[in-house]
């Protein structure tokens, strides 16, 4: 296995975290697209209020709020009479009542299928297994990223000791298959205020890897605030800043996103009013040079363990071209989802413009 | 471990007799439906089959207006060129093909009640193909301009009243492309119902980097103050306008399951991203129809979740079926029994 250096890195372009109320909006309230808050279960999505909100669809007119809005509404209104429109209206809450029992068997037998993949990829903290899997692909990415969310702390693999070690097990597979990095992303950088709890759970699950002998090397970052960790936190500090370690984990959090762009503009403004840099100096290279030393690399392949896509904000720069998996229906991080991830990615075809 | 060895050992053939039963099911689902296809083919004369389709489209169209639309709705037309080479046509007409699909679908977007619909129409990376075939995009790219104006301008024709606005690096093209655009915005600027984006030569990387460099500009001149510059203010500043901070729905055709950098900032939070199989050419009313009643059913769902009162409880307070829980105080309740201790004191 190659080696890789890790350091911390040093930009012109420093970004202050001094505006609190900035730091606030960038972590707000997660809204997921709407696919995805139903499937993801929880108590409010049952199957009775699921009836209950395609029910109430009929017994609604939202025809009025769409009025105020424009004339195109208006129009519409005195196209279709409020009989013909509950008609139709009702029509729709049949078909939304059809559907609604059709995607319930297609999820059963979706889950089905997950537990089967599961139990025909299941690698019981065996390194050799997974490399072996991994030595069959045409090829690997380079970067791997993988988006993660805590669950709900009274599920099972839930709350923050879940979260980490979810995210430990995704360290341990990325190690195993050998690729030399990996983004973690959860929105609400949770991973990133328990940055001692995860290099301990990780430092743990690698020794049931690999025995406790031998825990490879991994550095831990946060790009955020510009920080560098090595292996678990009681561990000596490297005296060498040029340690060699098997694998670099980058934490991201939603505050990676949009607002580092909008500090970044801050920031190039300020340099450019102050004569440092000339406004027609600001090119995509540089915004991208400059990211790429505030957030990170653009990630390969990016995996979702959730049942629908949901990027979750992650930063709106970096998935350019990164190749997206995620398993229809599945709401749990597994190896299986993993491995078919990278199955995917050895079998695509990148042509940029071409 | 042992149990993991098994059941590699056993992977491909169960994996294999799984698959074989599934493709079982469809092949008989799709035969069925071939057939259903033949006796429809064969009974009835085209002029009803014409009025058949337009009539259920219409139908389909009207039912779904009645549930919640999406405002945003964009396009990645991929696959023009393996359906010419599928179809075994000069690489043209496989745009050809790309393009009327695609100003079929945006209207029936705008009858359906939608906002907004953007396309990515040409990407700057584009510039690397063949010098013909950029040639010939141009070409068609004008032709089709031409006639989406004609259109839009067209009192008696479904477009009317629809803005068309092409957005994207500009210098890029040549100056006689770039008058012609401005003409044809300046002819459909009036449109207020319906607005049509068409990416060309559009990258969203080049996108952000403009909105960058315009606040920078903008606060250089003193136009506005550092904290002004926030996500709000840098995403109006992008190419989609006041369409900039949200996508409902983005629909990517022919499979690639990745961005390719469209619609980055407007997609990375929470889009419902659709990635279909078929081609672009091939992609009909009837799969978009469906991509939008799925998101019609879930966006029912959660609004009916994150609503305040739903019509449930606004009729059984009226009724007053369930009272009710009502807070008291401790002293309001009734006195417990007397205590006494096993020890007898």
């Amino acid at each position: 296995m190659t080696m890789t250096e890790s350091q911390p890195v040093n930009t012109k372009f420093t970004v202050s975290d001094s505006d609190s109320s900035a730091t606030a909006s960038g972590s707000a309230y997660h809204v997921p697209p709407p696919a995805t808050s139903r499937l993801n279960g929880g108590t409010a999505n049952t199957k009775t209020r699921s009836i209950q909100a395609i029910a109430n669809t009929v017994l609604t007119d939202n025809r009025a709020g769409k009025l105020a809005d424009g004339s195109d509404s208006a129009s519409n209104k005195s196209q279709v009479s409020y009989v013909g429109y509950t008609f139709y209206k009702t029509l729709l809450a049949v078909m939304f009542f059809f559907y609604g029992m059709f995607r319930y068997c297609q999820l059963q037998y979706n889950r089905c299928k997950l537990k089967i993949f599961d139990i025909l990829n299941s690698p019981s903290n065996t390194p050799q297994l997974i490399r072996q899997d991994v030595v069959k692909l045409a090829k690997i990415p380079s970067r791997l990223a993988a988006i993660l969310e805590m669950k709900p702390v009274g599920d099972v693999g839930g709350g923050l000791h879940g979260l980490l070690n979810d995210a430990s097990e995704v360290v341990c597979w990325t190690i195993s298959a050998g690729v030399k990095h990996l983004t973690l992303y959860d929105h609400d950088g949770a991973m990133q205020r328990n940055i001692d709890q995860f290099r301990n759970e990780v430092y743990e699950h690698l020794s049931m890897y690999y025995g406790p002998d031998n825990v490879p090397n991994y550095a831990v970052k946060i790009p955020h605030y510009n920080q560098v960790f090595y292996n678990r936190k009681d561990s000596p500090v490297p005296t060498d800043k040029h340690t060699k370690v098997a694998i670099e984990v980058s934490i991201l959090s939603n505050r990676d996103g949009r607002q580092t762009i909008v500090d970044l503009t801050r920031t190039m403004a300020e340099l450019c009013s102050a004569g440092d840099l000339e406004v027609g100096d600001i090119t995509v290279d540089l915004v991208d040079s400059e990211l790429k030393q505030l957030v990170g690399p653009e990630p390969d392949l990016l995996l979702y363990f959730g049942p629908a896509l949901d990027l979750q904000g992650f930063p709106p720069w970096h998935i350019r071209l990164t190749e997206f998996f995620w398993e229809e229906d599945n709401n749990q991080v597994t190896y299986s989802v993993f491995i078919r991830g990278l199955k995917q990615y050895a079998g695509c075809k990148v042509n940029v413009g071409k | 471990m042992m149990l993991a060895r098994a059941s590699r050992f056993l992977e491909d053939p169960l994996c294999g007799g799984f698959q074989y039963a599934y493709s079982f099911v469809s092949n008989t689902l799709i035969f069925s439906l071939g057939l259903v296809q033949v006796l429809y083919n064969s009974l009835l004369p085209k002029s009803t089959k014409v009025w058949l389709h337009t009539f259920l489209q219409n139908l389909l169209i009207t039912i779904i207006k009645t549930g919640p639309i999406p405002e945003h709705v964009s396009f990645i037309m991929d696959g023009n060129r393996r359906f010419a080479k599928f179809n075994n046509l000069p690489l043209q007409r496989g745009h050809e093909a790309g393009g009327f699909t695609l100003l079929t679908l945006v209207y029936i977007c705008k009858k359906m009640g939608v906002k907004c619909v953007s396309a990515y129409a040409f990407s700057i990376e584009n510039f690397n193909r063949p010098k013909e075939e950029v040639e010939t995009l141009m070409t068609l790219f004008n032709e089709k301009l031409a006639e989406f104006a004609r259109k839009a301008g067209d009192l008696k024709d479904p477009m009317y009243g629809s803005r068309l606005k092409v957005v994207g690096d500009r210098r890029l093209l040549s100056p006689e492309t770039r008058l012609r655009l401005e003409e044809v915005e300046e002819l459909t600027k009036e449109g207020a119902d319906f607005t049509f984006y068409v990416c060309f030569p559009y990258t969203s990387r080049n996108d952000i980097q403009h909105a960058i460099y315009k606040e920078s500009r903008n606060y250089k001149t003193k136009k506005t103050q550092l904290s002004n510059i926030t996500q709000e203010s840098l995403g109006k500043g992008m190419y989609l306008d006041e369409f900039s901070n949200k996508c409902d729905i983005l629909i990517r055709t022919s499979g690639h399951k990745r961005l390719s950098d469209f619609m980055l900032w407007q997609c990375h939070e929470n889009t419902t991203i659709e990635f279909v199989s078929t081609l672009w050419p091939d992609f009909t009313f009837i799969q978009m129809f469906l991509i939008f009643f799925r998101w019609s059913f879930f966006t029912t769902l959660q609004e009916y979740n994150t609503k305040d009162v739903s019509f449930f409880d606004k009729v059984s307070a009226e009724l007053n079926i369930l009272e009710k829980r009502k807070n008291i105080t401790l002293e309001s309740l009734p006195d417990p029994p007397i205590s006494v201790s096993v020890l007898g004191n």
